[in-house]
């Protein structure tokens, strides 16, 4: 027996703490993007004015570069901090075995494809008349 | 049904402080031990004491241990043997540094060093003033030993065997060879073959109705040597701590008089100032326990009940908070009451046994009172008497006497263990123990334990408490008796093996029952009035006949006395004025 | 006045699964939970088990779940209770009898934190010195009586019997923050890994049920904070 009992020993590893502090950070970023969103879609414009044109308009314009890494800095960072909320739940109530690995793969393969689906969107968008 | 067998060089009996300290000291000198513990070691009692250690470390004031121990002589009403109480004060100021080097987190002065308070009957240059000796953690200090110890016995890797009830001592030809223990998880029975047993197994204080002390403190240890023809040692001295929560028993401590607290009668009359005018609530907790029940006599407890009242009002939220914050909880708790602006109504407690097996300075038992020693077997803290506390201890002397004997019995073993080999077991040593338990399950009488027990809690502290007479004495002897043959009917309702506490309880009675006998026997037997020992009528202290230590053995049902002299180095007995 | 008490039962010779009974004792309002249940014990029936000791919550003997909440049976009274009081044993740790758990994963745990000063200097002649402020970093935390309330409280512990536990944790932050403590780092290394602090999800369920008002949870905190200063 070692001196941790029948524990696991110390594996040093950093992740859970990266995680941790990256749910933090992005939750307060988050915040403050989604909080810039609503007042850009819903108070200084109103729903009547928002349609394709606007947003084509928006990210073709000569701020289109911003706006399109605004939009997709917010898809990356809530869909990052959703799934890492997701995968804590998962490992918190689904016990180490074939069931969890499974649970956990559909999950991160189903958001590796929105967040490619995503970029792609926001990347390669070109207005069409 | 047989039993396991295991070997240890020492077994130690307990998981407080004693017997944490002696396994602490006993691993440190690398000799395979096992501590043996009714509970948790945790749970252990140790862990209730609340308001310090007395030790004359000078942090705060002058002090020497040479007044400390003029305190506990005088305070023991000069019954202690005085070279024990010597070595005691000295070794206090050294276990105390050793316990803070063990990480114990003591509350400290500006300067960073341990901070001490007043207490009862510790004063300055023999008997001058009040005096801060009693290092703290605010009102737990019993609880961070306990923790300490328990963290550093783990550091060690010491063998804990928990929840096993200790029923019976392996002795033969005046050698100790091991225990036999009953497993309370599956009713297990189990040999433990030693070189040395230490008891370690705390106070008997469920033989009163209202008492500080808890469930578990049964005198197991007590109680198993008696029946192994140790004789005990000052029983019928038992000290009523003066301050307990009204009706629960529950202690606050003497810490809250140290800090400044006052008690108060029916009239808001700070009535210690007439019983003794020099250091008054400060006085020793018999004194204080009589003169409550002297106060209620003359019809000055409150609303004319049994009861008189703390007062911690003047001392300010802030101390209060800071330097008694569980004392605060429990009086919030169980009372309802805020001890910032409400009076507490409090009553004597049964608190602690001063007698018990006897031993010397080194922990050794001792077989008789000419001092045989019984080699192997050793005994420290409550269960003990050295005798450090003679007829009545003074607050904070408990956890000096644990530690500092239980380290003591933890190096005597070791040596004992380095010069001596295994003496061999009996034949079928658990034979006894085996039959016990067989007649507990299979008896049928229709008496439940636990209206026996109160039975017998009622009788001592009617009987045989703060106050007692030839006539109180003898009706606890015939209730005592009646109690025992109601004994022999008792019937056990759990017959399982798992986790049986019903039959538990049922041994725990046996020993209370025979612990209570030898006390009012003793008691019965000692015509005259010292500390914690009050007979109403031999209303004084009789030096010339009494100043000797009792010592009770058991046999075919009969309490036997002897007698052993005080040791007497330094102070003279004198007449105990404060 | 009149006491219903609904406790859950199991004897594991006889029983597949724990179920309730009720019962109707005579109590002061002002009697602990536990003097009720140990009235059931001593006079109506005495296979009723449970731990008990020091009954008046420092020695933390009988810690149980209390009308759906972690308490010691001796620090809560009859007058402050919602009858029938259900009395059930704390979850997450497997049930030995009645109201009576398996302790031993617990300490297990409590060891694994390495609970004790480590200090290999070679002790001065006297006391070394603390401050009270530096004392206080930890004092919370001393007050710890291992009953266990917070562990068995804890809803990840629950779904995750590998979590280390909020009373070992409590246990890590007073030495971590102990000033004469030299095992810091070794203690960090232990307690800042996946099944240590990160996976505390600070539900303050440990918080609500300590009986000694250790604020659970913030100690908890602390650690994290220290281990993230430490690795960033």
């Amino acid at each position: 027996m070692n001196s941790y009992g029948s524990r696991p020993a110390p594996t040093a590893s950093t992740f859970e703490l990266v995680a941790w502090l990256f749910m933090r950070l992005s939750g307060v970023l988050l915040l403050i993007l989604a909080l810039g969103h609503l007042v850009i879609m819903h108070l200084i414009n109103d729903i009547g004015k928002i349609n394709y044109e606007f947003v084509a308009g928006r990210w073709s314009g000569e701020l289109g570069m911003l706006w399109r890494g605004y939009d997709w800095l917010m898809l990356i960072l809530a869909m990052l901090h959703g799934v890492n909320g997701m995968r804590t739940i998962l490992e918190d109530y689904l016990s180490p075995g074939r069931r969890r690995i499974l649970v956990l793969t559909v999950l991160y393969v189903v958001s590796f494809a929105f967040l490619a689906a995503g970029s792609y969107v926001v990347f390669s968008f070109r207005r069409v008349m | 049904m047989g039993a396991q067998i295991h070997k240890f060089e020492a077994i130690v009996v307990g998981g407080g402080g004693a017997g944490l300290y002696a396994a602490l000291a006993l691993s440190k000198e690398k000799v395979q031990t096992a501590v043996l513990s009714k509970l948790y070691p945790t749970r252990s009692h140790t862990g209730a004491a609340q308001g310090g250690i007395g030790a004359a470390l000078a942090n705060v004031e002058p002090d020497n241990p040479e007044w400390h121990m003029y305190d506990t002589v005088k305070g023991s009403d000069y019954l202690a043997d005085q070279d024990a109480v010597e070595i005691m004060c000295n070794e206090a100021v050294t276990t105390v540094y050793e316990l803070e080097h063990l990480g114990l987190p003591f509350n400290r002065t500006p300067e960073g060093k341990i901070d001490q308070r007043k207490f009862g009957g510790h004063t300055r240059d023999h008997g001058k003033a009040p005096v801060q000796r009693s290092c703290f953690s605010a009102d737990r200090t019993g609880h961070m030993i306990l923790q300490t110890l328990y963290q550093q016995c783990i550091k060690n890797e010491v063998k804990f065997f928990d929840e096993y009830h200790v029923m019976d001592l392996i002795l033969e030809s005046g050698i100790c060879r091991g225990v036999v223990a009953y497993q309370i998880s599956n009713g297990e029975v189990h040999v433990f073959h030693a070189k040395t047993v230490l008891f370690a197994t705390g106070g008997s204080g469920r033989m009163f109705k209202i008492t500080s002390n808890a469930h578990a403190l049964t005198g197991d240890g007590m109680a198993v040597a008696l029946r192994r023809k140790i004789p005990l040692e000052d029983m019928e001295f038992f000290q009523i701590h003066p301050t307990g929560i009204y009706k629960m028993g529950i202690l606050l401590s003497e810490a809250c008089r140290g800090e400044g607290g006052i008690l108060r009668n029916g009239k808001g009359e700070r009535f210690m100032e007439r019983y003794a005018p020099t250091i008054k609530d400060l006085a020793p907790r018999d004194i204080v326990s009589r003169c409550i029940y002297f106060e209620v006599r003359d019809g000055n407890g409150v609303n004319g009940k049994d009861y008189v009242h703390l007062d911690l009002t003047h001392l300010g939220a802030e101390v209060i908070e800071k330097k008694l914050p569980d004392i605060a909880d429990f009086v919030r708790t169980y009372m309802g009451l805020n001890p910032v602006t409400d009076l507490i109504p409090i009553q004597p407690t049964a608190h602690y046994a001063m007698g018990g097996i006897p031993s010397n300075f080194n922990s050794e038992v001792l077989g008789d009172e000419k001092g045989t020693i019984v080699k192997g077997f050793y005994a420290a803290g409550e269960c003990a008497c050295v005798s450090v506390h003679g007829a009545n201890r003074l607050g904070t002397n408990s956890l000096v006497d644990i530690l500092v004997f239980g380290r003591r019995a933890g190096l005597s073993m070791a040596k004992y263990c380095r010069a001596n080999d295994f003496a061999p077991l009996p034949k079928d040593p658990e034979n006894e123990v085996l039959a016990q338990i067989e007649w507990l399950r299979s008896n049928a009488g229709g008496e439940k334990t636990a209206v026996v027990r109160e039975a017998l809690q009622c009788t001592m502290m009617d009987n045989c408490g703060v106050f007692r007479t030839s006539e109180t004495l003898q009706k606890a002897q015939g209730d005592i008796a009646e109690l025992k043959k109601r004994f022999l009917k008792i019937q056990v309702s759990d017959k399982s093996q798992v986790f049986n506490t019903d039959m538990l309880e049922a041994m725990e009675l046996n020993n209370l029952l025979d612990l209570a006998q030898v006390t009012v026997d003793a008691a019965f037997a000692r015509t005259e009035s010292r500390g914690a020992h009050y007979r109403e009528d031999f209303p004084k202290r009789d030096d010339a006949q009494w100043m000797k230590h009792s010592f009770a053995t058991l046999s075919a049902g009969k309490t036997d006395l002897k007698y052993k002299p005080v040791v007497i180095t330094r102070f003279q007995p004198q007449e105990r004025k404060y | 006045m009149k006491v219903e008490l609904k406790i859950q039962r199991f004897d594991p010779v006889k029983d597949q699964e724990p179920h309730f009974e009720t019962y109707a004792v005579d109590c002061e309002p002002t009697d602990r939970v536990l003097d009720a249940l140990l009235q059931v014990k001593g006079l109506m029936d005495g296979t009723l088990t449970l731990r008990k000791s020091c009954a008046h919550g420092v020695c933390g003997s009988d810690g149980m779940r209390i009308n759906g909440r972690n308490r010691l049976a001796c620090k809560e009274l009859i007058q402050s209770q919602e009858q029938p009081i259900v009395v059930e044993p704390m979850k997450g740790f497997k049930i030995v009898k009645d109201l009576v758990v398996d302790m031993e994963p617990f300490f297990e745990k409590f060891r694994a934190v390495k609970p004790y000063l480590i200090n290999e200097d070679p002790p001065p002649a006297k006391e070394r010195l603390q401050s009270e402020k530096q004392r206080e970093k930890f004092e919370d935390a001393t007050k710890c009586i291992l009953c266990a309330c917070c562990t068995t409280s804890c809803p990840t512990f629950w779904a995750d019997s590998e979590f280390l536990g909020p009373a070992a944790l409590v246990a890590a932050q007073r030495f971590i923050f102990d000033s004469r403590d030299q095992a810091k780092e070794e203690r960090l290394d232990i307690v800042g890994e996946k099944e240590g602090a990160w996976k505390c999800r600070t539900i303050f369920n440990c918080t609500d049920a300590c009986p000694r008002d250790i604020e659970v949870t913030k100690a908890i905190g602390e650690i994290k904070k220290e281990e993230l200063f430490r690795k960033l």
